[in-house]
């Protein structure tokens, strides 16, 4: 039971931190190295993408979807995708894709003379389901060392801890105060049944034995 | 379009439900003040039409009004996103 506690604690956990970290803005000091379009097939992996840019068709099984090829300081690429959140989840309401597109076209460099850029993006890079992290805004930095300071997480992620910390407070008051007596007293009524069970067999033992001893 | 209009319809029975259940417990809230404001500060007169008038002030004040505020920050703090996010 301490086992299956656990476990199920641990996953609820997992799943939190999956989710925040998915979900929420990070920051990456970038050199762009090119930017395409490519046509998408929407296959197992289509949870990890966004919808259609507003306006247009809905429910195509595939789309042209916007890439932009970077490097990151540690000169390990990454390739991010360009999409339209639109009304949707997550709620970056992201409708100026093309508009971002031109931006990062804009920013491209060479590695002889790079141009650093920070991109702000959300999502995760997984080659083995071939998902791609949403860019969501690009600008450009003079070196590649930015001191980025996340504020929104910071924010967003002070209130969550606020808000289950009040709920949890509230909960364990309003278990202390209601529940916990009521659980007593089940568990003297458990008790008390059992004391008189265990009379009623002591009772019929007494006269199985008296048949025993003939 | 439909996807905004999804979202607003949503939204829209979401903050509602939300509104009801806040102004059901400030109200409830209210009446406690005014109950133990005349049990332990009055004593004397009707404690019923006195509790009706303190609910009718309230009905009438600010604080009932910025209830509605649970409308209009989901509004704002949307717009603020667009703005940021799309124009900068």
């Amino acid at each position: 039971m301490f086992y299956v506690k656990w476990a199920f604690v641990i996953t609820f956990w997992v799943l939190v931190v999956a989710f925040f970290h998915y979900t929420l803005p990070q920051h990456d000091v970038a050199r762009i190295a090119d930017t395409y379009e490519k046509r998408i097939d929407f296959g197992e992996n289509s949870i990890f993408w966004t919808n259609q840019g507003t306006g247009d068709a809905e429910g195509t099984v595939n789309r042209d979807v916007f890439f932009i090829q970077a490097f990151r300081t540690d000169d390990r690429p990454m390739i991010y995708r360009n999409e339209d959140t639109g009304w949707g989840w997550p709620p970056y309401f992201k409708f100026d894709t093309a508009n971002l597109q031109a931006e990062a076209n804009n920013l491209r460099s060479t590695p002889n003379d790079p141009q650093w850029a920070v991109i702000t993006h959300y999502g995760w890079r997984n080659e083995f389901l071939s998902i791609y992290p949403n860019a969501i805004s690009v600008r450009a930095v003079d070196g590649p060392d930015v001191r980025i300071i996340p504020w929104l997480n910071i924010v967003i992620l002070t209130i969550v801890a606020a808000v289950s910390w009040a709920i949890w407070v509230r909960w364990r008051r309003f278990r202390a105060a209601r529940i916990d007596p009521m659980l007593e007293d089940i568990g003297e009524g458990f008790d008390a049944a059992g004391d008189s069970f265990s009379d009623t067999r002591g009772r019929f033992r007494r006269w199985r034995d008296s048949w025993k001893r003939k | 379009m439909l996807a905004l209009a999804r979202l607003l319809i949503i939204g829209f029975v979401v903050l509602t439900v939300i509104y009801l259940s806040l102004s059901l417990y400030s109200r409830s809230v209210r009446r406690g003040k005014l109950e133990r404001e005349w049990d332990e500060e009055i004593h004397t007169g009707d404690r019923d039409a006195f509790i009706e008038e303190g609910m009718r002030a309230y009905d009438g004040s600010l604080r009932k009004k910025l209830i509605l505020g649970v409308y209009v920050l989901p509004l704002v703090t949307v717009t603020i996103i667009i703005y940021l996010t799309n124009f900068h």
